[in-house]
């Protein structure tokens, strides 16, 4: 019982700081319609802002770090993407009214990491003085670039087969099969085609940016004087746009089956669990920090929506972004947003932070 | 002044790079396009919050060509590379232009 009362009370203090505070209050303020507006532009250049910042902290913090303290996480983070887009393979893609490229694209979306979301909850551990490993932007395009191929050439295989069962069912089914032979080599194609929008997308850019800055530059001056100093307050401008942008988008999801209410309500926290569960054992091999095991938590159950979606949008023409779009951004961003205490919590109680 | 005709794609601006790539294929010498926004079939888009992602953002392309006969080529391949998939309004309109050199390749 003491603990519940804990996990209550943890929460709704967290609730009053400005991260979590800022995007109920956009929220509100939608719900209310609001004709407050935030120019495309300003936001762009916010999230720009804080991908830097990420980026640069991290990338000064990989010029100490040794191999296989990174490699471990890295490849941890990566896994985790692969596991949520095919635990959504299991689960969305068999419920009623969703079809396998959607429920392929949405799970791609919530494989692949919120820059917004993992802001937030670095600005939560600085608050509550809980360290973290600094190189941890680092492991943000691992999860991200996994789930997003993996999505997407799990959507495009299975379109293929749907291709050929409908061919090999008629007269003629084994030209269909020497065609399916030819794949291989356009299968690498699209991968690498994926790869190159991934890596051209704004938020990867910018990342990989910041993340070379900081290893290969001396930008620690900038760092300390410009970036680290504006992200908190541009964080919470952030943070009252994605309350907003959640509300609008709710509206989008009254057209899509109710699977998707569902997919986007639970499965930020089932993901977090897989993220929090490979975050302890790397915690076992490595000395990965509690903080460090909450952020790949929060990275897990965190979904894009800002670079993930256009991606999406490109690959697979198909699927339809209203769904896509409307459960990512409408409900798994602020349940993943929302969920941050909880893993802090966690972390707390399971090695202490 | 010249005959001429116009065409018009509205579009979402995922696609803007392909379809101002096929326009050019189709021999228009140029285009323009501005930020969209409006209701169709697949509700409302706002020009000035389009949504953070992009995916919703519209976009109005307009080209010029001499000819109409190229002018419907192009929309129709564009229609046929596209519109299966993403939202799409396209239309020709006859113009009359000043100088017949610019739309000429």
């Amino acid at each position: 019982m003491d603990m519940i009362t804990d996990i209550l009370t943890g929460f709704v203090s967290q609730m009053q700081k400005p991260t979590l505070a800022f995007l109920i209050g956009g929220m509100a303020l939608a719900a209310f319609g609001s004709k407050l507006e935030i120019p495309e532009p300003v936001y762009k250049f916010i999230v720009f802002l804080l991908l830097m910042k990420v980026g640069l902290g991290a990338g000064i913090s990989v010029r100490a770090a040794d191999i296989v303290e990174l490699a471990v996480p890295a490849v941890a983070a990566a896994l985790v993407g692969i596991a949520i887009v095919l635990f959504g393979g299991q689960t969305l893609a068999r419920l009623r009214g969703v079809t396998q490229v959607d429920a392929m694209a949405t799970a791609g979306l919530f494989g692949a990491v919120s820059a917004s979301t993992l802001a937030a909850s670095m600005a939560m551990l600085d608050e509550e003085g809980i360290a973290y490993e600094g190189f941890i932007g680092a492991l943000y395009p691992f999860m991200d670039i996994a789930a997003l191929v993996t999505a997407i050439v799990l959507a495009r295989l299975s379109a293929e087969r749907k291709a050929a069962a409908n061919i090999s069912g008629q007269p003629g089914g084994a030209a269909a099969l020497t065609v399916g032979e030819g794949h291989g080599n356009s299968n690498a194609q699209m991968v690498r085609g994926i790869l190159l929008d991934t890596f051209r997308s704004p938020a990867i850019s910018a990342l990989l940016l910041g993340l070379a800055l900081g290893i290969f530059a001396r930008p620690d001056s900038v760092y300390e004087s410009f970036y680290d100093i504006l992200f908190r307050g541009l964080l919470s401008i952030l943070m009252l746009i994605m309350g907003m942008e959640a509300w609008a988008r709710l509206s989008e999801l009254r057209r899509v089956a109710h699977a998707y209410v569902a997919y986007g309500l639970l499965a930020p926290l089932v993901h977090g669990v897989f993220g929090f569960a490979a975050g302890l054992f790397v915690h076992q091999i490595t000395g990965f920090s509690g903080g460090g095991v909450v952020l790949l938590a929060v990275m897990a159950a965190s979904s894009s929506d800002i670079s993930g979606p256009p991606t999406l949008r490109g690959a697979l023409p198909e699927a339809n972004p209203s769904s896509y779009v409307g459960t990512s951004t409408g409900l798994g961003t602020p349940v993943a947003i929302l969920s941050i205490p909880l893993w802090i919590i966690l972390a707390d109680m399971f090695i202490g932070v | 002044m010249y005959q001429a005709t116009k065409i018009v794609i509205i579009t979402e601006r995922t696609i803007l790079d392909g379809v101002t790539k096929l326009i050019e294929q189709g021999g228009a010498t140029g285009y323009t396009h501005v930020e969209a926004g409006g209701k169709g079939s697949r509700g409302v888009r706002s020009a000035i919050r389009p949504g953070i992602s992009g995916v919703m953002a519209n976009v109005k392309i307009e080209a010029i060509v001499r000819d109409k006969a190229k002018a419907e080529a192009i929309i129709t391949s564009v229609s046929e590379a596209y519109f299966q998939n993403y939202s799409g309004i396209a239309y020709v309109e006859p113009v009359e232009i000043l100088r017949p050199n610019k739309f000429e390749v």
